[in-house]
């Protein structure tokens, strides 16, 4: 992989320091770690990977929930329309 | 688990939803494949905005799947196909491949004038660029082993010039905008003796530059019909991958990083999706009037053709980039522009191919038995043609390659942001732009093809 990054001075960036990689957020260098250098992280990072997971498994509940709800949104709505056209 | 319980209702009724925002298209604007356009009985608005909604219906769909090992295994998934070492199979299609062109060229200038009788119109649009271009995405690319100039150019000797890396794609992105300019407003598919010149042109073309710049540079940077079939392959099940003749699950090759690399590959991808849509743009109504006042005002019609052509690509391109710089900014993401322009380029192409399929299936079925007449008897001219007439319920096919391209695209670009990500929901947050990008395109197309057909005006 040859991705290139794009860096402006002001942002915070947090590198992977096994690629380079810079991320925006601590929690996403972290999950970076685990699935792209599974088998060269310590043990603390092994936590913090296990713990930025957690975090994203109930956010991804929240936004399922959310995404249900918009779905149901999009096909009353296109019921109403169709009955009343 | 609550969770899963709570995934599984998810897909139920997004499953649920989404077959019926697809069931009401195909019911209301089941007009696609045949060719010609009826007009639909539900108002247009409303057609459109169902169309976009099944769009994003299946992309809410797609970010109900968030398993990695899911899309990974489905991606992955694949046999190695054994490629047998002879060299005959090779042989073969070279020779079909110049058999083909030659009788392109002899009975263009040669065989009967009516269209529908000439088996050089026939093969080129019917066989070539409906029948062999959909056996390309649906099957695998046949093309770079028959394409009869490559096997020319083997026999003629080469410069080898070092081609220019800053060119890169663009000739071809040129010459394709070129090769749909020439198909719209010239009679291509009428007149035989014009088709065979053009394919004089174009091979005298092709084949200096083969020479000028090798036979492989030329064919792997700058012709654009060997970029179209080759694109077109990725969509295939049957490819080649690094590890050799695979079979795939249609589409899923298109989430390989670096498939598409620059912005003039890209630019090619959107040229692509481009063509189809002006093809039918320019036989609107809406397109005769809204050129009647400028011809009144002096612009003279056949600047008018190449300047909408490129207008609209650069609309359709400009649209593309704005959407890759706002997930950018919404995937709050250090991947540079460039690297999320060609990640997420290439599921555009399963919905180029959709488009073609539903453009091109009735058209080829219909003419198939036409062009089996004509190879039968290519010099004679048999008066009337047997022409196949597709059942009623084939309308729907066309909304359904349609509605089909649209979800693998957004399968592939969902995988693709999940390979790009590390965060599940940053990849889901970088696919809003391109998904209203998606609804865009998909809305434009549904649009000029909702419209009646009317003849190209000025020509």
């Amino acid at each position: 992989m040859t991705d290139t990054y794009d860096v402006s001075e002001d942002e915070p960036a947090h590198e992977c320091r096994y690629c380079g990689r810079p991320f925006a957020r601590e929690e996403w260098l972290a999950l970076h770690r685990g699935l792209d250098h599974p088998a060269q992280l310590d043990d603390e990072e092994v936590a913090a990977f296990r713990a930025a997971h957690d975090a994203e498994e109930s956010a991804l509940g929240n936004f399922r929930l959310r995404a249900l709800g918009a779905l149901v949104v999009i096909y009353f709505c296109l019921l109403m329309i169709y009955a009343l056209v | 688990m609550t969770t899963r319980r709570r995934r599984v209702a998810g897909w139920l009724v997004g499953a649920v939803s989404l077959l019926l925002a697809a069931g009401t298209v195909a019911a209301h604007g089941g007009s696609l494949a045949g060719g010609g356009r009826e007009s639909i009985t539900v108002p247009t608005w409303l057609f459109l905005s169902t169309g976009g909604a099944a769009v994003g219906a299946s992309f809410l769909l797609a970010s109900f799947v968030t398993d990695r090992s899911f899309i990974d295994r489905i991606h992955d998934w694949g046999t190695p196909l054994t490629v047998s070492d002879s060299p005959l199979p090779g042989l073969f299609a070279r020779s079909v491949g110049l058999a083909g062109y030659v009788t392109v060229l002899a009975i263009g200038f040669l065989g009967p004038t009516t269209p529908r009788t000439n088996l050089a119109i026939l093969l080129v649009w019917v066989g070539w660029w409906a029948g062999l271009a959909m056996t390309t995405y649906l099957v695998g690319n046949t093309w770079r082993a028959l394409n009869p100039l490559d096997t020319i150019a083997l026999v003629l000797p080469s410069l080898n010039r070092r081609y220019p890396s800053r060119a890169g794609a663009w000739p071809s992105v040129v010459g394709l905008l070129a090769l749909i300019w020439l198909e719209v407003v010239s009679p291509l598919a009428d007149d035989p003796q014009l088709l065979a010149t053009a394919v004089v042109g174009y091979s005298a073309l092709t084949l200096s530059g083969a020479v000028v710049f090798g036979r492989e540079t030329w064919f792997a940077e700058a012709d654009p019909v060997e970029r179209v079939f080759r694109y077109y392959g990725r969509v295939a099940p049957i490819g080649y991958d690094d590890r050799g003749l695979r079979l795939r699950l249609p589409g899923m090759d298109l989430s390989t990083p670096r498939l598409v690399d620059g912005r003039d590959e890209v630019a090619f991808v959107v040229a692509l999706l481009w063509g189809t849509t002006f093809d039918g743009l320019v036989t609107t109504p809406t397109w005769r009037d809204t050129t009647m006042p400028l011809v009144a005002a002096g612009v003279p019609p056949q600047l008018l053709y190449p300047l909408a052509l490129a207008a609209g690509f650069g609309l359709f391109l400009g649209a593309y980039w704005f959407a890759v710089s706002l997930s950018r900014r919404v995937a709050t993401t250090y991947l540079d522009v460039d690297t999320l322009a060609e990640r997420f380029a290439p599921p555009l192409l399963a919905i180029a191919a959709g488009y073609h399929l539903a453009h091109y299936l009735g058209y080829f079925l219909v003419l198939a038995p036409a062009l089996w007449v004509a190879l039968l008897s290519p010099l004679s001219d048999p008066g009337a043609v047997p022409i196949y007439e597709p059942p009623g319920w084939f309308a729907g096919v066309g909304i359904a390659a349609v509605v089909l391209g649209h979800l693998v695209a957004i399968w592939v670009a969902h995988a693709a942001a999940y390979d790009a990500f590390p965060s599940r929901l940053q990849a889901i947050r970088s696919q809003y732009p391109f998904i209203a990008v998606m609804v865009f395109y998909t809305m434009t197309s549904l649009w000029v093809i909702s419209r009646p057909e009317v003849a190209l005006p000025y020509l």
